[in-house]
Formats: structure tokens, C-alpha cells, sequence
């Protein structure tokens, strides 16, 4: 548990020295925001509708951009061979790297919601809507954070990434989607979206933090 | 329970070692049974017509990818285990002939759906399952291919890859069921339902699924032999290279 925070310190703290990658991540989701209001004509038409699709497509891309770049520098400056080396469960190195990741994503995220109340003028810095932002990103951000140990000797793994994820978050992206447009307000259909969101963030919380000692052991 | 262990192992040895003799053959004529059948033998389906007779290569295919899947699935799990790289040549190679499969179905479907909806696609989740089922596959291979046969790590990684996302299909299929429906039911394996298909339809799709099944398994042996042969030619030219530079 020390290890794991150690770690989440360490990436935070990274993070925070760097504060170029990070404002990156909340540039792009300001400008995907704008460009699907200027894409959907989002200015002339009804927004409620498309508002819960448009947050969690910026929300996923942003995710895979981020999370990617942790493991990236690591894998540039050799650290995360010296981070394998030391003698704490492979565990608690998955888990401060994704409570790392799951803090940095959240501030985007809200600042996302926030923006996007501005801009559309919907309440969305809810309660309600930040549970349901939460245990979608704790399920993305988990299978996402697995992904990025992709060898650095792969080619093309900017590209790779968000080829190899979105497959895997269809029902995590259907669920949010229609849990958000629920709590707008949106007819949705019975099913419980909810519980199904819940499901895929257990099953990938615990199936990463089970993989993930196996996909980094050299 | 060792015993019996190694004797199942002996045997599924000895009918390793029959694969040249025994599938070509099954192929050749169950294939041969199966055009004869799905074209000349089987009924004339009263409300679709003859378009119906693609239904005999078009759900043997999805089985036959599904199977597949499954081989992927396994061989990776051995992988991660026993650190054999020979288990990625199979795991690489059932992917490979899964993703043939399932885009055979994908294709058999829309010349069926064609005619009979009027549409080449539509959003059903069946149709949309197999799809994102396709584009799993399609990216595990990417991401294994763009590494080298040889290379230990991104083998890990694409095991770990196709152990989620055949973990993942489940929860796909559910979650796009509850999002939208339309394909067909399933009317033959359905055991408290009428029988719906005569006799003589379900016999032709038993051919099929023969036919079809060693087909994929053929293709899949082949593939894993060839991919275990470049791995060992890698692994001598680096020994040779070593020599000479010594």
C-alpha cells in the first residue's frame, strides 16, 4: 500500500514538474469539445441529446492520450525496469500508476464539465453526474493503464493504443453514455445501465491489477 | 491422475502426429458434401428462397471463428505460464484464421441481409457484437506484428491483450443487446423451442460445421507450424551470427 502511493506520488509529482503533458490533455479535450460543438452544430440544435456522447468520446480520448504518456517517459529513461527491480509487489506498482492516472483524469475531466456548463448551459457538475464520471473512468483507466506497458519496441504505439482499447470499452462507453443521459434527463431505455458500468469497472479493476505483473515480467 | 494425465496427453500426441493424414481428406470431402448439399440437396427455404443456402457456410464460419477465439485464448494463457514462445505461434496463428472466419461471416451475412432486410448492415447486436468481435482480433494481430516474431515481451503483452478481450466478449455482447436487436434467433440448438429446421437442412449444416471446423483447424496448424519454423530459422541465424562474431 506504502509502494503504491510512493508510486502515485512519484507520477503526480512528474507530472506536476511537466506540466506541458497535462495541459495537453486539458487543451484536448477543450478543443474536442469545440469542434464537435462546430461539427454537430451544436449552437442551433437541441444539445441534451448529444451532450452525454460528446463528454464521454472527449473523456475516453483524453484518457488513452494520458495515459499513455506516464509509461512513455518511463519507458524512454529505462525507470520502470529500475521500478520492477525493487522488491514491492508488481501490485502496488499497478495501483499507483493508476491512482496516478485516475487523479490526473478526473481534474480533466471536471474541467471538462465545467466548461461544457458554460458553454451549453446544463447543470452538469452534479452529484449524480460525478458518480457515474467516477466509475466510468475507474473502469477505463484501469484496462488503459494495462495497455500502456506496450513495449516500447513496438512501432506505432501512439496509434496502436486507442485501436486496441476502444474495442474493449464499447460497453463501458455504452453504459456511461446512457447512465449520463439518464441523469440528464434523456430517455434511455430499461436496462441498468448503471449496474452494468459497475460490472465492467470491477471486472476491470481486478482483471488489470491480476495481468498487469504478467505483461510487464521480462 | 498422473497416469491419466500423461495417457491424454499420449493420445492427444499420437493424433497430432495423424494431422496430415487426417485433415486434408475431412476437408476435401466434407467440403465436397457441403456444396452438393447446401447447393442440390437441401430444401428450397419456402420465404427467403435461395439466398437461405448461404446460412450453411455463414454460421459454421462464425462457430469456426468463435473456436478459434477460444484456441487464442488458451494458447495464451499456456504462454504466460510456461513461457514457451511456441504457444505464441499458435496463439498469432488461431487469431489469424479467427479473423478470416470472422470476416467471412461478416461478408456471408450482408449478401443474406441484403435481400432479405434490404440493408447490407444495421445496428442489431449481433451484427455489432461480431464487428467489434472483428476489430479485437484485427488489433491484437496489429499490435503483435509490429513486433518481432522473436520478441519475448510483446508476445506477453498481446497474451495479456487477448486474455482480456476474450474476457471482454461477454460483456460486449450484453451490453450491445441491451443497445439494439434484430438478427435472427437462434432456432437450431434451441432445445425446449419446436424443432424449426427439417431434418434434411440440419444434416447439410452438420456438414458445414464438419466441413468449415477442419477447415479452420487446417489452416490453423499450418499457420502454427510455419510461424514455429521462422522462429526457429531467427533463432539460428542470431546463434550463427554470434559464432562469426566471436
Amino acid at each position: 500500500m506504502r509502494a503504491a502511493l510512493a508510486v502515485m506520488e512519484k507520477d503526480l509529482r512528474l507530472a506536476w514538474r511537466d506540466r506541458a503533458g497535462w495541459l495537453t490533455a486539458v487543451s484536448f479535450a477543450a478543443i474536442s469539445v469545440l469542434i464537435y460543438s462546430f461539427a454537430l452544430d451544436l449552437a442551433a440544435r437541441e444539445v441534451r441529446p448529444l451532450l452525454p456522447g460528446l463528454l464521454w468520446v472527449t473523456f475516453l480520448f483524453a484518457g488513452i492520450v494520458s495515459s499513455g504518456a506516464s509509461f512513455q517517459t518511463e519507458g524512454e529513461r529505462g525507470t520502470l525496469d529500475a521500478q520492477l527491480l525493487a522488491p514491492v509487489a508488481r501490485t502496488a506498482l499497478y495501483a499507483g500508476k493508476l491512482l496516478a492516472n485516475l487523479l490526473a483524469l478526473l481534474v480533466v475531466e471536471v474541467a471538462t464539465l465545467g466548461l461544457a456548463t458554460i458553454l451549453f448551459d446544463e447543470s452538469l457538475l452534479t452529484l449524480e453526474l460525478g458518480g457515474i464520471v467516477l466509475l466510468g473512468t475507474v473502469g477505463y483507466v484501469s484496462l488503459v493503464t494495462v495497455l500502456a506497458t506496450l513495449g516500447s519496441r513496438v512501432r506505432a504505439r501512439a496509434v496502436l493504443m486507442p485501436v486496441l482499447a476502444l474495442p474493449l470499452l464499447v460497453p463501458l462507453l455504452i453504459a456511461a453514455v446512457r447512465a449520463t443521459g439518464g441523469a440528464l434527463g434523456e430517455p434511455t431505455g430499461d436496462a441498468p445501465w448503471l449496474l452494468l458500468l459497475a460490472v465492467f469497472a470491477v471486472w476491470a479493476a481486478a482483471g488489470s491489477a491480476l495481468l498487469f505483473p504478467l505483461a510487464v515480467e521480462r | 491422475m498422473t497416469a491419466l494425465g500423461a495417457l491424454a496427453w499420449g493420445w492427444a500426441g499420437r493424433g497430432y502426429a495423424l494431422r496430415w493424414a487426417v485433415l486434408p481428406p475431412v476437408v476435401g470431402v466434407a467440403m465436397f458434401a457441403l456444396l452438393v448439399g447446401a447447393v442440390l440437396a437441401a430444401p428450397r427455404e419456402v420465404v427467403e428462397g435461395e439466398v437461405q443456402r448461404i446460412f450453411y457456410i455463414h454460421v459454421p464460419s462464425a462457430i469456426a471463428a468463435y473456436l478459434a477465439f477460444g484456441i487464442t485464448f488458451l494458447a495464451s494463457a499456456v504462454l504466460l505460464w510456461r513461457r514457451d514462445m511456441r504457444w505464441d505461434a499458435v496463439a498469432r496463428s488461431s487469431a489469424m484464421v479467427g479473423v478470416l472466419f470472422t470476416g467471412f461471416t461478416l461478408t456471408t451475412g450482408m449478401i443474406w441481409g441484403k435481400p432479405i432486410w434490404g440493408v447490407w448492415w444495421t445496428w442489431d447486436a449481433r451484427l455489432t457484437s461480431t464487428l467489434i468481435l472483428f476489430l479485437l482480433y484485427a488489433g491484437y494481430l496489429l499490435a503483435r506484428q509490429l513486433a518481432d516474431e522473436t520478441d519475448e515481451q510483446a508476445a506477453r503483452f498481446a497474451a495479456v491483450f487477448a486474455i482480456v478481450a476474450f474476457i471482454d466478449i461477454p460483456i460486449i455482447n450484453m451490453s450491445v443487446r441491451w443497445w439494439r436487436t434484430l438478427h435472427p434467433q437462434p432456432i437450431v440448438f434451441d432445445p425446449f423451442g419446436e424443432q424449426a429446421l427439417p431434418g434434411s437442412m440440419l444434416l447439410v449444416l452438420a456438414i458445414g460445421m464438419v466441413a468449415i471446423g477442419a477447415l479452420a483447424l487446417w489452416l490453423i496448424v499450418l499457420r502454427a507450424e510455419a510461424e514455429g519454423l521462422t522462429q526457429r530459422a531467427i533463432g539460428l541465424r542470431q546463434g550463427i551470427d554470434r559464432r562469426e562474431a566471436r
